[in-house]
Parts: C-alpha cells; structure tokens; sequence
C-alpha cells in the first residue's frame, strides 16, 4: 500500500516533464491524481499513461490554461468535484517566451511570464487553500527554479516570476504552518524537458548564445557539471507530500547539483 | 527491496536522538550500519533494541576527538568492506557563554565538536570514496547554521561553518559521484537537547528549558518542534539514488523558521 493512499493530488502542467514524473509518483504511490494542462490529446496520452500499470491511485485530466485566473480556479473546483477533496496542490506549470533584455522587453511578454508562474500560482493556491484550511491537512509543492534564488541577464521576466513564487511560499508557509498544511517549493536545475526545449531557444538568444550554450551555462554553474533530471525533483515532492514532510515548510529546497549560493 | 539496499553507513553519534532516529531509517531501508558514542554500554543497548543482527555495530569514540572520529571510517571500511554514507551527525551545545566571557577552552571545545570532528570525518571519508567515485557525506548543521541566538555562539557559529564546508567540498567532488549536503532541522526535544537545554537556556536568559523551546517553536511557522524522523526521511532521500543529483543543499527541517 502506497503511503498516498486515500490523498487526492492535482498537478499543473501534469502531462510531460517534471509535472508528468511528480504526478505519476503520486499516482504509484496510491493517491488519486488530477492533471491539468492545455491540450486534451496529451491531456489523454498521460492518463493512459499513468492508468497503465493497472495499480495505484486514479488519474484524470482537466484542460485549461493556467495562464487564465478562470481556468485555474475551475481545476481546483474540478478537482474537488471528481475526487471530493484536494489534499495535494502542486502548481507546476511556468514559464515565458519573447525574452529580452529588460531595456527591450515588453510589458507583454512580462505579464506572461508572471501570469504563467506567479498569477496562476496565486490562483491555485488561494483556490486549494480554502479547501485544505476547513480540512486541516494540505501540502502544497510549488515549482520555482533555480532562477527563484539567483539571476540571468536575458530571462529577467522569468527570474521575477520564479522569485515571486518564493516570496508567496514563504508568506503563505506562515500563515497556515499551525493548521496542517505545508507550503514549499522547488527550486530545480536545468532539466532538459520538452518545454525547456521549446522556451530554451527563446531564453538562448536574448542571453545572446546558442540554445547548447545555455544548457552548457547551467551545466557549468552546477557542482555536478550536469543538467538535472525529472527524477530527482519527483523524489522530493514525494517527500514532502509524505507524513515525514509534516516539519519542512516554507523551505525553497534546491535540486539543483549544487549551484546556487543558498 | 529497501533503497539503500547493500549501502555501508556510519554515524555519528549514532545511538539515540537524531542520530539514531537516522540509524534506524538506514537499517530499515537495508543498509549496514555503525553507530557511534562515547558510552559502549549504551552502544550496545542501541544494538539489542535495533535487533538488526550482523547489519549493526557499534564503535565507541569521542567526536571530539580526531582520531576516533578517523577510527570510526576505517572501522567501517573494515568492519563491512566499504564506506557509502557518512553521517556526521554528532555535535551540541557544551560551552555555554555570552562571547565577552568565553574562554579559550570553551571555544575550542565547542569548534572540535561541531566543525572539526565533520572535517576530520568527511576528509577521511572522501579518501574511501573518491578511489571508488561513489559516496553520500550528509551533515547535520541546524537552523543555528543559518541563525544566531545569544548565549551560543561557539555552537552557532561551528554550525555556520559546517554549511560552508559542505558548499566547498560539494563543488570540489560534484563530478566524482559524491555528493555532500547538510540537514538544518529545527529545535527538537532530543535526550540531548534536555540535557543541555537548561544551561542554554540560561545563557539565553531565560528563565527555563520550556521558555527556551517555547521560543523555538514561536519562531517557526508550526508553532511545534521537529521530530526526528522528519530529519531521518530527507537523510534517507539524500542516501538513495534519487539523491544523486542534490548537492551543496542545506536542507531546512525547520517547520519555517529560517528565512532563506
């Protein structure tokens, strides 16, 4: 028996890459799993994915953008809907796009990326919480990065994005810290992802080197001189989701081979 | 089949409170395990109650002490063949003091338990494990190793240096297999904290060892200490394979204390 069992968890972004790999931990470990992500086919592929192994918990998918407050708070309503409760909120979708140095970038593609990381962190976690206070137990894992404690000229609206989410960790973590709920988040490497794949290019050029670079840059900024893997950031969202995790919050827990300074 | 399966640790002040709680998660996820104290009578009550037959054994050594912190690792090699997992988890409050009235051998006292027994442990550590390109070094620090409270400078400021040893040597190694992090747990109400507790909390200037955990817990987001195996489960984290790629981490078991 899975020690998830009987938890209902819902994880943004869930259909590929760290979100995928979270979900599907949580899902072998036996808790009910919903996945959110903007494209039903994938939406589909995924639970078929997660459901194959025939144990553990059930999946479902929930389409939406995560970058609409609408969408956001629906999934947690969803959520609650299909599986009667939400223990587990992991708001791991982010990102952003059209980066450029802060002296060209737009208002645009700043509200993008802020709307994709930050607002829709806030969307989801005000949403869960009003389901986990009455409850008295909840964790919530959010997906900083890296880019939360440190900074890359080129990527700033990102680096903001992910900083906010710290900020918003930490002053949530205390509000709620004596009502059963755990707030933290991860602060992973560069994983080479199918998103790092479509936004990396974007983030490369306004950093002014090739896509290669900027996977070598994060590489060479780690002790371990590697990117990192789903994997690893998997394992410690399981952690804290566990009973073990009751002690750990408002932490911004680096899987990041060593790179940053804190 | 257990994570740490086949895995060869040791441990620090090993036979009760954080140190044991991390014994025993080793033990039960299938690794052999030496524990380590200064009290060979409560090294071997430690064994009966671990009941974990050949895969326990015990050294009897002083932290403090370099060479039976170097006797502990070469007992281990030799005792189980190998050295995967280096806890050095042994450290305290000895000396307490405001810094205008501490004495050199208070100091000195306080820097050989909390910074210089992990040194000498982790550099005859890595000498077993960068031949084998393999190894997990894990050191318990504390929310002190972050923080400052008045009355325990020498501890404090040994758990300072201990976050700095583990960023250092995590860079130095992050190639070679091995990876090197520290535990920050929060206040936790360990045999040995109440030991010392009262005289800390004294140097503190407060009136008791409950106002002394009372503002602990006030400070964090739980308004409770930590537990022991809330320290014991990242140990275990950072010992398995899925801890491969964290390194140079101060993990924070704190409840939500520190800031950063």
């Amino acid at each position: 028996m899975g020690f998830l069992e009987g938890r209902v968890a819902c994880v943004t972004g869930g259909t590929r890459g760290i979100g995928f790999a979270i979900a599907s931990a949580f899902q072998r470990e036996g808790a009910d799993v919903v996945i959110n992500g903007r494209d039903p086919a994938k939406g589909a592929q995924a639970v078929e994915e997660l459901s194959r192994s025939g144990s553990g918990g059930a999946a479902a998918f929930v389409a939406g953008d995560v970058k609409l407050r609408s969408d956001c708070e629906s999934l947690v309503a969803r959520t609650v809907e299909r599986f009667g409760r939400i223990d587990i909120l992991v708001p791991n979708a982010g990102g952003g796009s059209n980066y450029a140095p802060v002296v060209d970038m737009t208002d645009e593609a700043m509200a993008e990326a802020l709307d994709w990381s930050f607002w829709h962190t806030f969307w989801t976690v005000r949403a869960a919480l009003r389901h986990m206070i009455p409850n008295g137990w909840g964790r919530i894992i959010a997906m900083s990065s890296v880019e939360g404690k440190m900074g890359k000229p080129g990527i700033a609206s990102y680096v903001v994005a992910k900083h906010a989410v710290c900020g918003l960790t930490k002053s949530v973590a205390r509000e709620v810290g004596t009502m059963g709920i755990t707030v933290n988040a991860l602060c992973p490497g560069a994983i080479e992802t199918d998103e790092m794949r479509a936004q990396g290019p974007s983030a490369a050029e306004s950093m002014g080197i090739t896509y290669e670079e900027l996977l070598q840059t994060f590489a060479n900024e780690s002790a371990i001189k590697r990117l990192n893997e789903v994997k690893d950031v998997a394992e410690v969202a399981l952690l804290l989701a566990s009973d073990a995790g009751a002690g750990i919050t408002g932490s911004l827990i680096s899987i990041d081979g060593g790179t940053s300074p804190y | 089949m257990g994570k740490l399966e086949g895995k060869v640790a040791c441990v620090t002040g090993g036979t009760r409170s954080i140190g044991r709680g991390i014994a025993d998660a080793f033990l039960a996820e299938g690794a052999s395990v030496v524990v380590n104290g200064r009290d060979p009578a409560k090294g071997q009550r430690c064994l009966d109650e671990m009941g974990a037959g050949d895969r326990a054994a015990f050294f009897a050594g002083d932290a403090r002490r370099q060479s039976d912190v170097e006797g502990l690792v070469d007992f281990t090699v030799e005792h189980f063949g190998r050295l995967d997992i280096c806890c050095l988890n042994s450290g305290g409050v000895e000396a307490t003091a405001p810094v205008a009235s501490m004495s050199d051998e208070e100091w000195k006292l306080e820097m050989d338990w909390n910074i210089n027994h992990v040194f000498w442990g982790m550099r005859k550590s890595l000498q077993h494990m960068i031949p084998r390109q393999a190894g997990r070094i894990i050191v318990t620090s504390s929310v002190e190793g972050k923080l400052g409270k008045p009355g325990l400078a020498g501890y404090v400021t040994g758990k300072h240096a201990v976050n700095g040893l583990v960023k250092a040597a995590a860079k130095e190694v992050g190639t070679l297999g091995i990876t090197v992090n520290a535990l920050l747990p929060g206040i936790i109400e360990t045999d040995i904290v109440r030991e010392t507790g009262p005289a800390s909390a004294a140097a503190m200037g407060l009136e008791s060892y409950e106002a002394m955990i009372g503002l602990f817990c006030q400070e964090s987001s739980i308004k409770r200490p930590n537990r022991v195996e809330e320290v014991a489960a990242v140990a275990v984290l950072l010992a398995s394979d899925a801890g491969r790629n964290m390194t140079g981490c101060l993990f924070p078991i704190d409840g939500g204390t520190m800031p950063y």
